[in-house]
């Protein structure tokens, strides 16, 4: 009896636990087939989590592999007013303020949002996180974000440009480089636990390609003494605007540009856009007396003068179609290289008279006046040249000293450089190569020669007079302690709203290369409206003086002590 | 079928199915850790790349160039001011000196002695 119902009961447990089996079962069948694409979708939504991977932002290096601009990260703080409570939105409007220099009507407006995501504050310093982090605060979130900072502030900002909150490029070489520089984003389908924790486990994903490096031609240690000097004028002379070239003339390298006003490309509020401005290549100005160089060179080059032929100068007054040109100072009969030398306007009108409208302007826009240069910085504008059938009776003898005629400050270089190389216009470059991240060239850009101007016969005789430009004539101010140098001044009076040129309103500039023999630098410095001086030989000059001393001392010591960094080196 | 192979078989379904979850668990747990570990890795990386700016940043020519200029008025030398140290070399000892211990010195030369006849300021 005891044995049949000891069986029973077991057979009872079994029953009961294969019924519960079976039910097991007939669920998980009822799950797999019938239910499992909707559950499936449900847990794929609650546990997968789809991430844009960003990637990292090119590195701008100068022509030694010196960082120029870079990435950091930075944490962003957030918050979540739906889930938070006023107690803890009053907490987060009394605490953070302080630390985040904000208005707390600000935050306070950011968190009455009825919003499960509002930014607080966008890449904070650490040390700002660090103390928001002590605070506590209850339904604060930091993400970490890169952002783009540059090491050396105010150098070569114009050129560089910056990139904005989402690191997209804004201006400069940022702007326009920014498809090289901004990489490629990738993708990730990630875990996520039941507290919404994102875990690194990728379940499909795509990697992000890093953005290409840039190195530029640019010499970090040449740019800082061009932005030196450059500072100094400025504010000896408060003057309105003032920009520098610095180029190799061999190459068409540009060393170094910079501008005044500037910016701290690490402080971006409330930037004015006449201060971002790339004077250097985005203003046109009328030249003045360094355009002397231009009808000189195709005088000489046409066999229309030699040095010593003889030109009256009309004792400082010389009448032109009912005009009156003037020199600064009245002359004589002076010989053509003095012409240059002492800059005579009626000089130099005399010589573009012998030479011809239609020869003069040929030789304008053989130098490269008139027309963009094609260097690869965003903003270039071509300057202004009026064809000859739009010339008064007067042009023949205001575009040979500069006037009637726009152009840039790196036209000016590229001008100088033609004199300076041998006679060839090169075209001016400033991205030397592009890289990617395994150090693998995507894009190398070589010296181009865009065409030969003058012979090179010409240009060793052109060379002898602006030599004598700065040993005897206006440019003495220019003149090198240890080293030769070339170059020709110019101060041009600015147009007034009517129409007239101005008595109070100058711009003042020197262009010139050095060593004179074996130029190494060609440099333009151009000051807007200088006040107190405004001779191109006194305001200009000691400009250029400073920055080729300084540089060719610069370039020979680095020549000695081996020279650039590698690439990797730097990362 | 026998209560004891039934018992055993639902044995081996308990255990394969504790094995499985203790999987899955222990899958989360290195993930987590992994996690843990990348997140430290990062903020290193953060770290040394936010070292290696400010050292950029302050060995910048700006920086220095700056400092030196204002604080001690340095300018920049000229060639003749540059000098050279050229390596001891112990071929260059001669029998003698090897003998008694007498060192050749250092030998200092100017970079460019091209500008060495030039007048100084």
């Amino acid at each position: 009896m005891y044995i049949v119902n000891y069986r029973r009961r077991v057979e009872a447990v079994f029953c009961a636990v294969l019924i519960f089996f079976i039910a097991c079962l007939a669920r998980l069948l009822y799950v797999q087939f019938f239910n499992a694409d909707y559950l499936a979708s449900i847990a794929k939504k609650q546990h997968n989590l789809y991430v844009e991977l960003e990637p990292r932002r090119g590195t701008i290096y100068d022509s030694n592999y010196k960082p120029q601009a870079v990435n950091l990260a930075f944490e962003s703080v957030f918050a979540a007013p739906n889930d938070m409570t006023p107690g803890q939105k009053e907490a987060v409007v009394r605490g953070l303020p302080g630390i985040l220099r904000m208005d707390a009507s600000v935050l306070r407006d950011r968190l009455s949002r009825k919003k499960s995501f509002v930014w607080l504050a966008r890449k904070v310093p650490s040390e700002k996180i660090g103390l928001i982090k002590q605070l506590n605060l209850k339904g604060l979130g930091f993400i970490k974000e890169s952002k783009r900072c540059y090491p050396n502030g105010y150098l070569l900002s114009h050129v560089l440009g910056f990139a904005g909150m989402d690191n997209n490029g804004l201006e400069g070489i940022e702007l326009c480089y920014d498809k090289y520089l901004k990489g490629r984003p990738g993708w990730a389908v990630m875990l996520r636990d039941a507290r919404r924790q994102r875990l690194n486990v990728y379940d499909n994903s795509m990697m992000p390609r890093d953005g290409y490096d840039i190195v530029l031609t640019i010499d970090e240690v040449i740019q800082y003494i061009a932005e030196r000097e450059l500072e100094a004028v400025f504010r000896k002379y408060r003057a309105k605007g003032a920009s520098i070239v610095v180029m190799d003339p061999r190459t068409g390298a540009v060393l170094a540009m910079a501008n005044r006003p500037t910016y701290d490309l690490n402080v971006l509020d409330k930037l004015d856009k006449d201060v971002m401005r790339n004077r250097a290549v985005c203003d046109m100005f009328e030249p003045g007396s360094v355009f002397k160089i231009v009808t000189a060179a195709a005088a000489l080059e046409e066999k229309k003068v030699s040095e010593m032929t003889p030109f009256f100068c009309e004792n400082g007054e010389y009448k032109v179609a009912g005009r009156i040109l003037h020199d600064h100072r009245p002359h004589g009969t002076l010989p053509f290289k003095e012409v240059i030398e002492l800059s005579s306007n009626i000089g130099t009108a005399k010589v573009a008279q012998l030479l011809g409208a239609d020869m003069l302007y040929r030789y304008v826009k053989a130098f490269g006046f008139g027309s963009k240069t094609g260097i690869d910085i965003p903003g270039e504008i071509s300057g202004s040249m009026k064809p000859t059938r739009q010339w008064s009776r007067t042009t023949i003898t205001c575009v040979p000293m500069g006037q009637e005629v726009g152009v840039t400050s790196l036209q000016l270089a590229a001008g100088i450089s033609v004199i300076a190389n041998g006679g060839n216009l090169m075209k001016p470059y400033i991205i030397k190569e592009i890289r990617d991240k395994t150090g693998d060239m995507i894009k190398y850009t070589s010296p181009s020669v865009v065409k030969r101007v003058i012979d090179e016969d010409t240009a060793a005789r052109m060379k002898k007079i602006l030599i004598g430009v700065i040993e005897n004539g206006t440019g003495t101010m220019g003149k090198l302690d240890h080293f030769t140098a070339a170059g020709k001044t110019g101060t041009a009076q600015k147009v007034e709203p009517s129409g007239q040129y101005s008595h109070s309103r100058f711009m003042a500039s020197f262009i010139g290369f050095a060593p004179a023999e074996d130029p190494q630098l060609a440099i333009a410095v151009t000051v807007d409206e200088p006040k107190g001086m405004y001779y191109g030989g006194v305001v200009a000059a000691p400009v250029f003086k400073n920055v080729a001393a300084d540089s060719l001392k610069y370039l020979r010591t680095k020549d000695y002590s081996g020279g650039a960094l590698a690439l990797y080196e730097t990362r | 079928m026998r209560l004891s192979r039934f018992m055993a078989v639902s044995m081996s379904v308990t255990l394969l199915s504790l094995v499985y979850v203790w999987q899955q668990n222990e899958i989360l747990r290195l993930a987590y850790e992994r996690q843990k570990h990348y997140t430290y890795f990062q903020d290193l990386l953060d770290a040394n790349s936010s070292l290696r700016y400010n050292l950029t940043r302050n060995t910048s020519v700006i920086t220095m160039a700056g400092r030196m200029s204002e604080e001690h008025g340095f300018t920049m030398p000229d060639n003749y001011c540059l000098v050279k140290v050229q390596g001891y070399s112990r071929r260059k000892q001669t029998l003698v000196s090897r003998v008694f211990g007498i060192r050749r010195q250092a030998e200092a030369k100017t970079i460019d002695t091209a500008v060495r006849s030039l007048p100084r300021d």
